[in-house]
């Protein structure tokens, strides 16, 4: 982006009720056009939403991150160069380059990256923070000639790195991938000694863009997609199954076609980070069969579900996958070597990105292999991810199981042996909460969305809980699937929130959840923040079904209703209050 | 109005969004009251990016005016 576009960007007009995004830029270098190159990336990637960046004192990084308090921003961004660690790694100080003073250099450097450690794991406990390690280069301080590594510029770089990584494993820091800034800002072009000398801004403006670029898509980081559906003949697999024979089939480096082996990897990876990951094929369903019983197939067949073989119309498997994983087409990527296929799934969802397995371009497909890391990548994996693929095959035994007598669902679920567990606590790191409380799903209260900041501010109200769900059967664990927040007064207890995962659907979860609710709190009454949404039918028919009247955004169900149209309920409970 | 001058003076307005393009022609350091520090930075940026020319040290103090821009930039420019 330049300049002149960024200043208009950021000037643009948005609406007064527009949501506003405060965002604290720490640095320890004027600010300038990062800033402005800031405001506009965050602007650009929510044209809905106002952006407002403020900025502290020059040359001091450190106090900049101990003064911020609980309230004053929604999110804290810290750029770091070499001099915020210590003034003579930069050039605007002349404290000495001489040998002698090498080694107290990197000692006082290292004490700095400890205070600013301390800093921003207290801010990050209040704050979403995102960092960005020194990008610009070290200046000539040091005696090695340019191509040799010195030791002390080697005990430098090992600090920052085992400071970013200490920093990395908190929940709420982000640190901005250095690869992926070396790729879109060389580092040669990086630095301006001008700009650095008479302003005390020391990037050029292609990098300042660039940083600000990547901090944008870190702080407004894109809904990851949810399912993966590949094709297997030239695309999982090199060569036609039908044709070639179970073991013609391959994926090897002998055999020239090791970019299927690297695929498989990539799927299996995905799969485990929990992507859902299933096929859609015009194959033999018997030779398939075979084929994945080979024991070099780097991805097992554990991992794909549904696998769904015929030769009719691949918009039909898709369509059985989207059923069984139950998620929106826009929410899945469906590959395959054959553009025809490729525009017939798209003919028949247009919604769902549709990409080309480019079989004879190895370049190609090292772009697609990096393009679906971005499109499902996720900021940290949850335990609930490594289970989603078997829950859902968990959940293809429910309806075949209540099939027949009206007493079989009852039957079905008395023999599935679930434990659910109730936690109430506020920990406002509970990552996977969180993203519960984010997802647009079908059992969605209101659709409404909690950023970071409104996530910290309503747990901080003394007067409101947090209630987690967990669930285990004898098909496994679906781990935390649903979330709760809402406020308790007396007899009467109010939820805001309530978002519970499609995966748990139909073992009465949610008349538990609100079975313990009355008990635990002793209600005797429960009020709903209730709307209606395009995608929530679910919760809207759960509650007319015991709601006294009709729903509008003050929904209540009384204790005497509930227990006179609540089914007979076979859970055992468990329950933890954390705090 | 050549294409250098609309290009300096759309380069003026993305700094100064409150001026007309006639105040534009006729801006200095003295007649808009916005013309600080911090805006001559951004403008020179604005104008270095634009046009392609690195403006050194020296010359800062001397671009004070809408005026004294464009001769610069009509001297530096890559034709």
């Amino acid at each position: 982006m330049k300049l002149i576009d960024a200043l208009a960007i950021a000037r643009r007009p948005v609406a007064e009720d527009a949501s506003l995004l405060r965002v604290f830029l720490a640095c320890g270098f004027t600010p300038l056009h990062l800033e402005t190159f800031l405001s506009a990336a965050l602007s650009d990637r929510s044209p809905l939403e106002r952006a407002e960046v403020t900025t502290g004192l020059f040359g001091d990084l450190a106090g900049n991150i101990e003064r911020i308090q609980p309230g004053d921003c929604d999110a804290l961004v810290v750029l770091i160069e070499w001099q915020d660690f210590d003034s003579r790694l930069g050039i605007r100080s002349l404290g000495g380059w001489r040998v002698a003073d090498l080694p107290d250099i990197v000692n006082s450097a290292e004490r700095m990256m400890g205070r600013l450690e301390h800093a921003i794991e207290r801010a990050a406990n209040s704050l979403p923070t995102y960092i960005s390690l020194p990008t610009l280069p070290l200046p000539p301080l040091f005696a090695t000639p340019s191509q040799q590594a010195s030791s002390y510029e080697l005990r430098l770089r090992q600090s920052a790195s085992q400071f970013a990584t200490s920093l990395a494993a908190q929940a709420r820091i982000r640190i901005v991938s250095a690869q992926q800034l070396d790729e879109i800002s060389p580092t040669a072009t990086r630095f301006d000694i001008q700009s650095e000398l008479s302003s005390g801004f020391p990037y050029r403006l292609a990098h300042a863009s660039a940083i600000a670029e990547l901090l944008a898509a870190l702080i407004r980081n894109p809904t990851p997609k949810k399912g993966l559906i590949t094709d297997l003949d030239d695309t999982l697999w090199s060569g036609i199954l039908g044709e070639d024979g179970v073991h013609g089939i391959s994926w090897h480096l002998d055999q020239q076609t090791h970019i299927h082996g690297l695929y498989q990897q990539l799927v299996a990876s995905l799969a485990s980070a929990g992507v859902l990951t299933a096929v859609a094929s015009k194959n033999d369903p018997a030779l398939v069969e075979q084929a994945f019983a080979r024991e070099d197939l780097l991805i097992g067949k554990q991992s794909l579900y549904p696998i769904d073989v015929h030769w009719g119309p691949k918009s039909e498997s898709v369509r059985r996958i989207l059923k069984a994983w139950n998620v929106a087409a826009d929410s899945v990527i469906f590959i395959d070597d054959s553009p025809m296929e490729l525009a017939e799934v798209k003919a028949a969802f247009p919604e769902m990105e549709c990409l080309v397995f480019p079989k004879s371009d190895p370049q190609a497909f090292w772009q697609l292999l990096r393009r679906l890391r971005d499109l499902f990548g996720k900021p940290i994996v949850s335990e609930e991810d490594s289970f989603r693929l078997q829950s859902i095959r968990a959940a293809a035994v429910l309806p075949s199981s209540s099939n027949g007598d009206a007493n079989s669902l009852d039957s079905f679920l008395q023999d599935a042996q679930a434990t659910v567990t109730f936690t109430l606590g506020k920990q406002k790191d509970d990552h996977r909460a969180f993203e519960l409380i984010n997802k647009t799903n079908q059992f969605n209260l209101n659709g409404t969305r909690l950023n970071d900041s409104s996530w910290t501010t309503y747990l901080d109200d003394p007067a409101t809980f947090l209630m987690t769900v967990s669930y285990e059967d004898k098909y496994g664990p679906l781990g935390k699937i649903a979330v709760l927040l809402g406020r308790v007064q007396g007899t009467v207890g109010k939820i805001n929130y309530w978002v519970m995962s499609c995966r748990a659907f139909s073992r009465r979860i949610e008349q538990q959840c609100l079975s313990w609710l009355f008990d635990e709190f002793g209600l005797e009454e429960i009020y709903f923040d209730y709307q209606r949404t395009e995608r929530n039918k679910p919760i809207h028919d759960f509650l007319s079904s015991i709601a006294a009247g009709p729903l509008d955004g003050d929904a209540r169900i009384s204790r005497a209703r509930f227990v006179e149209k609540c089914p007979s309920l076979f859970h055992q409970i468990k329950a933890t209050v954390n705090g | 109005m050549d294409n250098l001058e609309h290009r300096l003076v759309r380069c003026f307005s993305s700094v100064f969004p409150e001026l007309n393009e006639d105040q534009i022609r006729n801006a200095s350091v003295d007649s808009v009251p916005d013309w600080h520090s911090l805006a001559s930075v951004t403008l020179i940026s604005v104008v270095q990016e634009e046009f392609g020319v690195q403006v050194g040290l020296t010359d800062l103090p001397n671009l004070v005016s809408f005026s004294a821009v464009q001769n610069y930039v009509q001297h530096h420019a890559a034709s």
